[in-house]
This record gives structure tokens, sequence and C-alpha cells, in this order.
């Protein structure tokens, strides 16, 4: 198979919307799926003599991802200008950081399930977005929505680090995950808050240089990326086993034929003139600001992962889930705070509470609740199975009310009250006098559906083990 | 009755006075703007407007005089690349035919808070370009005085309109000496503040690190007052200087004994005009008579403002233009079949043949493999000015340089050779290099009867000396 003589290079250039309430450069709402063309204003529409101001949050956020990036942060940033013209971008330039950009450097490391891998950042800028362009809804017209121009994105670059679309999928998550720790983005690719492009080429196992690469433009979600990662690996293998040369091509997926198409070759390449933006002074970041951002950094999902595997004793499984969303992780640590149950909440946590949010997101969980709700398990008060298929429903459903209290009104308690199992049990065998003689002549394994029909009868309030004894002791006296 | 009126402290006393009300000055003015109509000055008359709101402030002054804002009685004209909220603005161009403003410039707003009448937008060379008012959408203006001679540009309709009594001061813009040159050649005094000093928010960019709003006026102290309140920060513009606005208005008729450099060969260039040559030197004589000390300064960078200065400016223009594009507003093509053709339609039978020049020089200069060589250099000889010229006003007070070579020429004797019109613009556009603040003073005329200026620079944000040095300058 030639597949195998090949490796795969990608870099990625992840474009990040960032979730701030005005604008980057004016003070338009900044808001997904608004009615086309209201979140406007006579600077977005770039009327004549208006000026962009820069959005202060839009250099905090940055500031932030890179720091959780390990990025060297610029302290003098810059904007440019980069010139082209098209129906969404209003001003005939869109303002981009070209020369000096907000992030240098850093790192994120991806976890498969065979190994661990630092893919290196270039660096992250600053710039804002186009409107949107719709062709396909009229026959004849392309019609433009500008709601999206201006919006503030950060622009992340990769170095050629990736070596396989499933690589290029972790990244793609963890980085979603981690703008979400960081309340920077939503991170919904869906909804275009998170897009990349991928520069993908091909070389020989063990070569030193790059092949020619193709840029796939503004892929949206990560299956289509997987697919037109997949599609463009075989596109160019094939071409360099047929005794063809790979060129640098800008190309678009189709999602329906699953191809990439060419968009612009590298001879008819935008020549952009960047320059910089006389309208905007260089932003000066100083050091107290940059350490003040550093001091309110929201936790890190793989800080929080390690906490949890080296201080509760998690498996790295379960560690991984149980950051999954940065709400859940918090809500967690606050109750190992309270509870040293850890595997005990985090059974409930991973088996329960995100089951429930799959159809109810809605649902708030407070500490004491399922604090209580673990300590009564522990405690042997209630039994597992019952508490998770009765208490833990009733629980959602009273957010407010004390767990303890709950269980009582629904009677859920164990009873180690010796003659209350012992009249069950009396109940039970004398109903059964064949099975009795049975398991006296040898056949012990009767004594599970003995259990089984006491505690039938007691509700799910026998303590099991309790029961065991006290049956055993009933059977063979 | 208009002698008598051309300086807002006469305007105010006799309005005080009850000599005048304000709906009859601009009545008058009104009169005159009718009378001038062959200088082609206005592009827009906002005569109901105006005189409605002469009517209503009027009344205000008369039941209390002190309820009227500070500009009460002044009436100006705006360029037409100044925005007013309803109004129109087309930067005397096709490309913006019918467009109305949204909002209002800042500067424009505060003079409008203190009771400021607009009586209308003037003429202007398309999009501030150029430098005898010839490169307009509505067709040259014509300078008051002299035969069939160009008022300047590109402010030239802002400085005719005070030079012809149809108001009382002018707003315009200077890039590279389009408020001061073309006040030279109508006997006015215009100032350029220092960049940054009025926010450029509302005011259609040409050359945005260059561009400032100026004023058109016949006393350096109508000048000053306009300043103060058009001056200060604004959230709207980053390049606003956050720095608090001085009193400009209150002015000194004396000034101490000053510290004053000028170029020697400034004065000696082959294309000074030996007229113009001698006022100059007989001025500084007079400063040296007057108790200042003047030295003659050796500045080997002269030959390097003008080229420096067009890259740069027509780099930037060919950005902020960007925006005319027929797509949202504005002048579109009909007879287009794509968006590739609506641009490139759109924009050849919007813009004039000067701006297009701009937009191409610009484009060009910026261009990958050519941007080293022009643009980053032209940079570079942007920092040595600005050094050098920091340098200078470590040891002076004022720099002193006439504002052109030479008086008005006759409309139509420059279009033909675009670098000679180009090189007129040697003693302004130093300021604007330096983003220092420069105002153009009358100086005299020539045996034509042509006038011509007197241009004094200081260093940045000093306003305030600058203002009251020129104010103390008597040219009797």
């Amino acid at each position: 198979m030639p597949y195998e003589k090949y490796e795969t290079v990608i870099g990625l250039e992840v474009h990040i919307q960032l979730a701030t309430a005005s604008k980057a450069f004016c003070g338009d709402e900044n808001k997904f799926a608004g009615s086309p063309n209201t979140q406007i204003s006579p600077i977005s529409l770039a009327h004549p003599g208006t000026l962009p101001r820069l959005n202060e949050r839009q250099v905090a956020y940055a500031v932030r991802l890179g720091l959780a990036l390990g990025c060297r942060i610029n302290p003098l940033n810059r904007f440019d200008r980069k010139n082209y013209f098209y129906a969404d971008l209003p001003k005939g330039y869109q303002i981009t950081q070209q020369d000096e950009p907000v992030c240098l450097g850093g790192g994120m490391e991806i976890i498969t399930p065979d190994y661990t891998r630092n893919i290196r950042i270039h660096h992250i800028h600053m710039e804002e977005d186009a409107g949107k362009s719709t062709h396909d809804a009229y026959p004849d017209n392309t019609v433009v929505d500008l709601n999206r121009a201006g919006v503030p994105l950060l622009e992340l670059v990769t170095e050629p680090d990736f070596r396989s679309a499933e690589e290029v999928d972790i990244f793609m998550n963890s980085m979603r995950q981690l703008v979400r720790y960081l309340e920077i983005s939503d991170g919904n690719m869906e909804e275009g808050s998170m897009r990349c492009d991928c520069n993908i080429s091909v070389r020989l196992k063990g070569s030193e240089t790059f092949g020619n690469r193709c840029e796939i433009k503004n892929v949206n979600s990560m299956r289509f990326a997987r697919r037109a990662i997949q599609y463009e690996v075989k596109r160019q293998i094939d071409l360099i086993e047929s005794g063809g040369e790979v060129l640098q091509q800008t190309l678009n997926f189709d999602p329906v034929t699953g191809k990439t198409s060419p968009l612009r070759s590298k001879e008819d390449a935008h020549d952009y003139r960047y320059f910089p933006d006389p309208d905007l002074p260089p932003v000066a970041l100083s050091e107290d600001y940059i350490e003040k951002i550093r001091e309110q950094q929201p936790p890190l999902p793989w800080d929080l992962k390690q906490k949890f595997q080296e201080e509760y004793g998690l498996s790295e499984y379960d560690a991984r889930l149980l950051t999954e969303r940065k709400k859940d992780a918090l809500l967690f640590m606050d109750c190992c705070g309270d509870s040293k149950h850890f595997k005990q909440l985090a059974n409930l946590f991973i088996n329960k509470i995100k089951t429930h949010q799959k159809e109810s997101p809605d649902t708030v969980f407070t500490k004491k609740q399922l604090t209580e709700f673990v300590e009564l398990i522990a405690a042997n008060q209630i039994n597992i199975t019952v508490a998770n298929q009765q208490l833990f429903p009733a629980m959602a459903a009273a957010p407010e009310k004390s767990v303890k209290k709950l269980a009582e009104e629904m009677n859920l308690f164990q009873s180690d009250d010796g003659d209350f199992l012992d009249g069950l049990i009396t109940e039970v065998l004398a109903k059964n006098p064949d099975k009795v003689k049975a398991y006296k002549n040898g056949k012990k394994n009767l004594l599970q559906m003995f259990m089984g029909q006491v505690m039938r009868n007691a509700k799910g309030k026998a303590d099991p083990k309790k029961l065991q004894e006290l049956l055993r002791e009933h059977l063979e006296s | 009755m208009f002698m008598e009126n051309k300086n807002f402290t006469t305007v105010q006393s006799r309005l005080a006075a009850g000599e005048i009300n304000l709906t009859g000055l601009v009545t008058d003015y009104l009169t005159a703007i009718e009378e001038s109509k062959k200088l082609n000055i206005y592009v827009e008359v906002f005569a109901e407007e105006a005189l409605q709101r002469a009517k209503v402030l009027d009344e205000k002054f008369a039941k209390d005089p002190t309820s009227v804002g500070r500009l009460y009685g002044m009436v100006i004209s705006i360029k037409d690349v100044i925005c007013y909220k309803d109004h129109k603005v087309t930067g005397g161009s096709k490309i913006l035919t019918d467009f109305e403003s949204l909002y209002t410039a800042t500067a424009l707003q505060r003079l409008l808070d203190e009771d400021v009448i607009v009586i209308g937008r003037v003429n202007c060379d398309e999009f501030a370009m150029g430098s005898g008012n010839e490169n307009s959408f509505y067709g040259p203006t014509i300078n008051a005085v002299g035969e069939n001679r160009v008022p300047g540009g590109s402010s030239g309709a802002s400085a005719v309109s005070v030079q012809a009594n149809t108001c009382l001061a002018s707003l315009g813009s200077d890039t590279g000496g389009s408020v001061r040159q073309p006040a030279a050649f109508c006997g006015l005094v215009g100032l350029k503040p220092t960049y940054g000093r009025i926010s450029r928010y509302g005011l259609l960019a040409y050359a945005s690190s260059f561009d400032q709003i100026g004023t058109i006026t016949n006393t350096v102290a109508d000048a000053a007052l306009l300043l103060e309140i058009m001056a200060g920060p604004d959230a709207y513009d980053s390049t606003a200087s956050p720095r608090p606005v001085e009193k400009y208005s209150d002015l000194d008729t004396k000034a101490s004994p000053k510290k004053i450099a000028y170029f020697k060969s400034a004065l000696d260039h082959p294309s000074m005009d030996s007229e113009i040559r001698a006022a100059s030197l007989d001025f500084l004589e007079k400063l040296k008579k007057d108790g200042h000390e003047v030295s003659g300064l050796d500045f080997d960078l002269l030959d390097y403002l003008i080229p420096a200065y067009y890259v740069l400016t027509t780099a930037e223009a060919s950005t902020n233009l960007s925006r005319y594009d027929g797509v949202r507003y504005g002048y579109r093509s009909e007879d287009v079949n794509d968006l590739q053709e609506t641009y490139k339609k759109s924009r050849t039978e919007g813009f004039g043949k000067e701006v297009k020049r701009r937009i191409l020089l610009g484009t060009f200069v910026l261009s990958s493999g050519y941007y080293d060589a022009y643009y980053g250099k032209a940079q570079k000889v942007r920092r040595l000015i600005t050094e050098q010229t920091k340098e200078i006003f470590q040891s002076y007070d004022y720099m002193v340089m006439p504002v052109t070579p030479s008086v008005a020429w006759k409309i139509g004797d420059q279009s033909t050779d675009p670098v000679a019109a180009y090189l007129a613009d040697i003693y302004t556009v130093q300021a604007n290099m330096t983003g220092i603040p420069a105002i153009a003073l009358p100086l005299g005329k020539n045996k034509e009867n042509m006038p011509f200026g007197i241009q004094i620079m200081s260093d940045r944000h000093t306003e305030f000396s600058l203002l009251n040095f020129a104010n103390s300058i008597d040219f009797q």
C-alpha cells in the first residue's frame, strides 16, 4: 500500500469568535442569530467619517487565552489593515494584527489513547470578523448579513505539528473546552464561533522537508474537518504516486460531495497590502495588566484533571469525564471539600448527573444536596440502588429541599432493626418450605433468592449485609 | 454692514447692544451667498434651517441673554467632508451622490451645542485631494480676488465663503496644507491644530495620520475660540489626544521675546516667488525689531518632504477610500453583471481623475515587493523629520515659513502637471508630517493684488502659545 509510506503534516489556523458584549471596534451588540442587519451602526457599515475604537475586553480575552497556553504576551500591540474587496467587508479592509500579534509561542498537549504530544502554537492575533454572505438563498443574488461584521476574533496559528485527522479532532475539542473554561467564547462550531483552516501536506516518512501544502478554508464542523483532511491526504498521495505534483492552493471543502476543490492558486493569491492602521494607536500591555489577568485566571481543565487524579485518587478516565465542563468540575471539587467519598461523588457525577443533564440541562444541583446524597449511601443509611433510582430523581426535582428530609418523607432509610428483618425473614421462609429444605440439603446458592424476596418486601429498606447475616442465622439454626 | 462684522467679538457686542439680530445677520449672509453664486462656493445652502435656528436663538436671547451658547452669533460654513446628521455629505465626489449622514461629526456637534449656525456646506477638492479646488465633481470654486484665480485647496470654497462674507468662519480639513494654503491665497487666517487635538470622527478620511480639522477665519481670536470649543478627547476617535483643553481664547496682544527659527533653504528654494520671499524676509526683520531672536537654520530634509508625504498620504488614502465601493451607499454603476464589475465600474465612474491617480499610487506603494522601497522608506523619512523638528523646538519657540511658494494661479494653469502641483505644498506638509500645529496669517499682496501669507509653527500641543504669539503680531 503506497499510503503507508507517507506521513501527513497538518497545521491549523483556528478562528475563535469572542463572546464580548459588543463588537471589536464599535459598540454594536455581538450576539449570534439576531435578525439580519440589526446589529449594525454607521461604524460597522463603514459610513464616511467613522473610526474604529478598540474593545478592551477583546485584548483581555486574548491575554487570557495566551496565558493559558503558555504564550509570551506581546507588550506592544499594533493593528494592521488587510485590504481586499468583498461585499461582506464594509471598510474594504479587515483590521488585524500582521506584524505584532498579541501572543507568541506556547502550546497545548493533545492526549490520544496511545500517546501525549505537545502541539506548538506559532502565535495568536486579534482581528475582526467579516459579515456573512449567503449565495444560495436566491437564484440570482447573494445576500449579506452584516451583524457579524466587526465581531472580535482571535486567530490561533499552530506549527505544522499534527500528523493525523484524529489529532486535529482532539486538539479542536480541547481548544473548545479551553475557551469555554476561560469564558471567552462559546466555542460552538455549528454556529461558527470556532472555525478552522487546515494546511495539509504529505511527505515520505522520515523526510525532513515539507511537501507543498494546500489550505482548506473555513471548515466549520469537526466531522467535516476529518473528512476533508482524509480526502485531501488521499488526493495528494494519489497525485504524487501517479507522478504528479501537489500545487500550493487554497481549497474549498464541499460537505455534500465530500471533495475538495481549488478556490485559488498561489499565483492569484491576493496581495493584501498590509500596513499599520493609522486609526488605532499601538496598545501597550503593562506587566501589571498582564499580572492582574493572570491572577484572575479561572482554573484550567488540565490543572483540574491533574488535581482530581492526584488529590482525589481518581482514574485518568474519571478525571477526564469530570473536567469536561467547568461548571461540573467546579461543583465536583466543591463537593469534595465537604465529603471525602471522592469515588462515590465521582460515580454520582459521571453516572447520574451527566445523564440527567442530557435530558434536562437546566437542572441545578447544589453542593449540599450532592454531599448529603453521597453521605447517606456511604453511611449505609440508604441502599445505593434505591438512592439512584428513587432519591436522585426526587432530589433533581426539588433542588431546595434537604436530601435527608426527602429520604425520610419517601421512607427510604435502610433498617438495621433486627425485629423488622426477623419478621420479614420468617414470613419468606414460611412461604417456601421446599426451598428451605433444599438449602439445608446443600443448595447454598438459594440464599440469593431468599435475599431478593426479603429485599423486595422490605422495599429497599433492608441493609443487605445485615440481612445476609440474619438469613444465614435463620437457615442454619 | 459686513465690514463691521468681520470678527466675532464685534458681532457679539452688536448683538448685545441690539444693533443687529442673528436673523438679520443670517439674511444678509444668504443675500451674499446669492450674490456670489458665480464663485461656486456652496454645494448646498441650508437657508431655511439657518433662518429658523437664528429666529429661535434670537427669541431665546431676547428672553434671557445668558441662556444662549458661547457661539450665539457665529455663522459658519462647513467643508463637504464634515458629517452633519440628516444633511448630505459628498466629499466633492460623484461617488457619494445624495449620501446623507446618519450622525454629526464630534467637532461640529460641539460647536452646535454652543449655538453655532451652519449656513451651508461648501465645495472642495474631491476627498480633499488637491490644492486649487479644481478637482471637484461640482466644478472649480473661484477666488473672490483676482481674475479667474483658484482659491487654493482643498478647502478652497471654505476660504472663499469667508472671503466673500457669506459667513464668519469655515470648517475645513488640513492633510498637507488644505486649510492654510487657501487661507493664504484668500488673505485669511488658517489654523491647523496639533494632530489629535480635534476629533476626526465625522471627517471623511483622506490620510488618517495626517488629517486634522482646521478653521478659516478673519482673525486669530475667532480661530482660538472655535478651537477651544472643538478640541478635546473623544471616545469615538482613538487618535484624539486626552490632554485637557487650554483656554485658547484667552489671548494676549503682547508677546515676551521669543526664539524663532526659519529654514534658510526654504526661502532660497528655486520655486520661491521673489515677492513672497522679500516679504517673508521683511517679516523676519520686523520680528527681530520687535525684540525676538531670529535664526536661520539649515534643514537638509526639505526636498524629501513632498515625496515622503505623497507616498504616505496616498497609501493611507488608497485604503481609506475602499469603502466607497457602490455596495452599501453612494453611487453604483447600473451597467454591471457581477460584484467585480460593480466595484470596477462604480469606482471608475464615481471617482474623479486626481482621486483615481492617488488611489493607484497608494495601492502601488503598498503592494508586495514595493512596500519597503516606498512606504517603508517614507515612514523612515517621516520619523527623521519628526525627530529633527522636535529637536528644533527644544531650542526655539516657533518656526516661521512662507505658506506657499507662489500666489494663487489661474484656473486650469496647473492641472497638466500634477507633480508641479504637489511641489507647491512644500511649506505646509511639514506640520502634517510631524503633527505640529501651524497657523497661516495674511502677510501681504503682490503687485497683481493677490494675497499671500506667512506661517508660524510650534511644538505639539502648544496651541495656546502659538495663538498668543500670532495674535500679538502687528501687521500694520
